[in-house]
């Protein structure tokens, strides 16, 4: 009777795992060791970040609080008005826990001030990126070994520098730097590459060296800091196929993308060509509408509650998407009224409401002149008054601010259903 | 008794009538009794027509219509006979008629009926001498303050020389406000040498049967271009991008096509004329469509799109060719491309692999970009047999 009762018990116990395992999308890989942030994969490829035991989704925002008047080159992490104090507590509000920064400023002990106060402070952690030489005149020159070797250097001193912050959730190699192995923006070459006569092979031949390097640095990383993810910063998922395989140990992809209302096949694709989990790097919506040439809140609201619906779609938990989307940084917190014309000190005191590119999936305002509708000036998910308050341009929060925090507050994936009934 | 009868048969047919003639607005009857069929033409005097065939489109004046033919009329005594002599230049390579009510009404004035029940509409039709191309027949899709609430299109369709039935199905769709009863377009493309055809009998019908048509997946091979005149064609080169200036299309060019009668020519100048420094062409369905129209084609049996290429001198580059990437309210499901490609002299083959890709909704079925940085002299070359296989 007791052997009966001790199979009963076992078989019991065996059928409850298989519940659990199969119902309950337990990881199906025995769990790493205990790292504070950390990818936990379940079945079908669907991922989940953990931060410190917990799922963590990714609310984030990139966040370059240039004041009116200034441009990229303006220190603001050495501000003494700290405007990430005020802004940090606005973010909080409506739940951002993210943001992400491009690269370190060169002050070390105010990027570590900014990271601990926001995280301290206001609960938000940092995803820290670099943009591994993109912007050096003339060109990022991957195929060079003196290149690559300082670009490591830069890379490896942020890590350890930052590392041991609290506040830090993962690291970024790159913003579509992919684009210059096609020749998009600033194309690079080396004597290998122009010594081939194919122009298939060349774009093969970059993309080869670059992964090759970002994979090399992810590697480096990992061996410095086996606490956070490495995330390769990718222009949409243009490359990817090679990533697969010569980036095999990137933890994750960070895609910029800008594709209106929905990211279509986004999640879908991303499995058939690096399967890795995923955060959109940058998204989002401007609010000026470049055709009828005033500013409209409610496209750029609009365009943002329903990409993060589908961000929602796709997370692990959901039953209806892919499961491999871990969250979204949106672009971004304020505008920044020095893009436009970004060599005219007098064009940083203005908000332009020019615009220097086009995308359909806009498509509110898109029969603008010469179909310019995207205003860079315009992205902020928080306006700039000309007004100071606390020795900062004064933030005025927009619909889309409002919209969101809504939207997380009671993710609603279904809304046209709802309204039918 | 007898009486009672008589008098709820008259009911009946005023009733009958009044629905028939139901325009938006004054259809409160027509919940009562729904017709079965609503005309658009029988004959030149029929009292049941409703529609006026005043709407002339494009080349109008290629266009000769007899409304009351009476050679070999499908039913009654007369049918409608058209007769398209395209020009050889200049034109818009097209032309067409649409069935209007009120007569020349493109959306201006109120005139739409409420068809809501009828589930296709049918006509009969035949060429001349046979083979006759009408790219294709529209049903609804006039725009306007007053629109349509539907756009139905079918086609192309090859005519016989003696009378055939064909069908638009319309199940599902909303058809509560229709004021383009019928159209026809064809092209000069298609038909080089003119035709002549004849249509009767053109009528919506109420048949429960016919259930709402499920969004089809193409079968392969699926052409994009054949040949000029080839009605198997699909989409249209309209998407002029970058420095369209710089660029001259012939699509029927007899310079050593692949296969048939004709390719593609393309002449890029290098002109910059507009000072992008690149040009590039979207094939797109219907023309000029960035996105803004819901007419994808689902692909989702094609594994790869093959074309061929040969360049003027060879050494040509090419950016890129690509399939789908355009993007709007109603975008590409995906993209893929090949490039960049050098252009040999001798006619090339290339493809672009769509494995693993999302291609149930596609509106750019083909694309093509070069720039001057890569031909300073510009670029001429020469496509043929896009296809999607």
């Amino acid at each position: 009777m007791r052997k009966i009762l001790l199979i009963l018990l076992l078989v019991s116990a065996l059928a409850a795992g298989i519940f659990v395992a199969f119902y309950l999308k337990v990881p199906v890989l025995p769990p790493a060791p205990e790292r504070k942030v950390f990818i936990r994969t379940f079945e079908e490829s669907r991922y989940q970040l953990v931060v410190e035991g917990n799922p963590y989704i990714i609310k984030g925002v990139c966040y370059n609080p240039i004041p009116i008047g200034k441009n990229h080159e303006y220190d603001w992490w050495s501000d003494p008005h700290k405007p990430w104090l005020v802004d940090g507590a606005l973010m909080q509000e409506i739940g951002i826990n993210t943001v992400r920064f491009y690269q370190a400023g060169q002050n070390q002990e105010a990027v570590k001030a900014v990271i601990a106060d926001l995280y301290q402070q206001h609960g938000i952690r940092t995803i820290m990126g670099n943009w591994l030489g993109f912007w050096e005149y003339p060109c990022p020159f991957y195929g060079d070994k003196d290149f690559q070797e300082r670009v490591t250097k830069e890379v490896l001193e942020m890590v350890r520098l930052y590392k041991d912050e609290p506040g830090i959730l993962l690291w970024v190699l790159g913003n579509e730097n992919n684009y210059s192995c096609l020749g998009h923006v600033n194309p690079w070459s080396n004597e290998e590459i122009d010594k081939e006569p194919d122009p298939q092979k060349q774009k093969k031949m970059r993309l080869r060296i670059y992964y090759t390097f970002v994979n090399d640095l992810a590697r480096q990383i990992h061996e410095i800091d086996p606490d956070h993810p490495v995330a390769l910063g990718n222009g949409e998922l243009i490359g990817l196929e090679d990533a697969k395989e010569y980036a095999p140990d990137i933890d994750l992809v960070a895609s910029i993308i800008y594709r209106g209302k929905t990211f279509g096949n986004l999640f879908k694709s991303l499995k058939f060509s690096f399967d890795r989990p995923l955060f959109l790097a940058e998204f989002g919506a401007d609010c000026y509408d470049a055709y009828k040439k005033e500013e409209d809140q409610n496209m750029q609201a609009f365009f943002l509650e329903s990409q993060w619906r589908q961000i929602y779609q796709h997370l692990a938990t959901s039953d209806s998407g892919e499961g491999n989307c871990l969250g979204g940084v949106m672009f971004e917190w304020t505008d920044e009224w020095w893009k436009h014309q970004e060599a005219s000190p007098d064009g940083w005191t203005v908000h332009d409401t020019g615009s220097n590119w086009s995308n359909g999936s806009y498509y509110f305002d898109i029969k603008a002149e010469g179909n310019k509708n995207m205003n860079e000036e315009w992205f902020g998910l928080v306006g700039l008054s000309e007004e100071i308050e606390n020795g900062i341009n004064k933030r005025i929060p927009r619909k889309a601010y409002y919209v969101i925090r809504d939207f997380w507050k009671n993710p609603d994936l279904n809304p046209e259903k709802r309204k039918k009934k | 008794m007898r009486n009672k009868i008589i008098g709820m048969c008259v009911l009946a047919m005023v009733v009958s009538v009044t629905a028939a003639f139901a325009q938006e607005g004054t259809v409160s009857s027509e919940s009562l009794v729904k017709p079965r069929e609503f005309v658009v033409y029988l004959d030149k005097n029929s009292r049941d027509n409703h529609y006026i065939p005043s709407g002339w489109m494009g080349d109008y004046s290629d266009i000769r219509m007899n409304d009351q033919a009476a050679d070999n009329p499908h039913s009654g005594t007369t049918c409608i006979q058209f007769t398209y002599t395209p020009k050889k230049a200049p034109s818009q390579g097209w032309a067409g008629v649409y069935w209007q009510n009120p007569a020349n009404n493109w959306g201006s004035k109120k005139g739409g009926f409420d068809l809501t029940g009828m589930t296709k509409l049918t006509f009969w039709a035949r060429g001349a001498k046979g083979n006759e191309v009408i790219q294709k027949v529209v049903v609804g899709g006039i725009k306007g303050t007053y629109a349509d609430t539907a756009a139905v299109e079918m086609g192309p369709i090859i005519l016989t020389d003696s009378w055939k039935e064909y069908t638009v199905n319309l199940a599902g769709k909303d058809l509560t406000y229709i004021s383009g009863g019928l159209s026809w377009v064809t092209t000069g493309d298609l038909n080089p040498d003119g035709i002549i055809f004849y249509l009767d009998d053109i009528k919506f019908v109420a048949d429960s049967t016919v259930l709402p048509e499920a969004k089809k997946s193409e079968n392969m091979p699926f052409y994009v271009y054949a040949d000029r005149s080839s009605p198997n064609n699909h989409f249209i080169p309209s998407g002029w991008m970058g420095d369209y200036g710089d660029l001259k299309l012939d699509i029927g060019s007899k310079e050593d096509p692949y296969l048939g009668d004709t390719c593609i020519k393309i002449t890029y100048n290098g002109k910059a004329t507009q000072g992008a420094r690149w040009a590039g062409m979207f094939w797109q369905n219907p023309p000029n469509n960035w996105g803004n129209v819901d007419a994808g084609f689902d692909f989702s049996k094609a594994t790869k799109l093959t074309f061929w290429a040969r360049g003027e001198k060879g050494g040509e580059r090419i950016e890129e060719f690509k399939v789908g990437g355009i993007m709007g309210e109603f975008s590409d499901s995906d993209s893929s491309t090949v490039g960049p490609v050098l252009l040999n002299k001798e006619w090339t083959q290339y493809v672009i692999d769509l494995k693993g890709k999302d291609l149930t909704y596609i509106i750019g079925g083909f694309c093509w970009a070069a720039n001057i940085d890569n031909n300073p002299e510009g670029a001429i070359f020469y496509l043929d047999e896009i296809k999607y296989e």
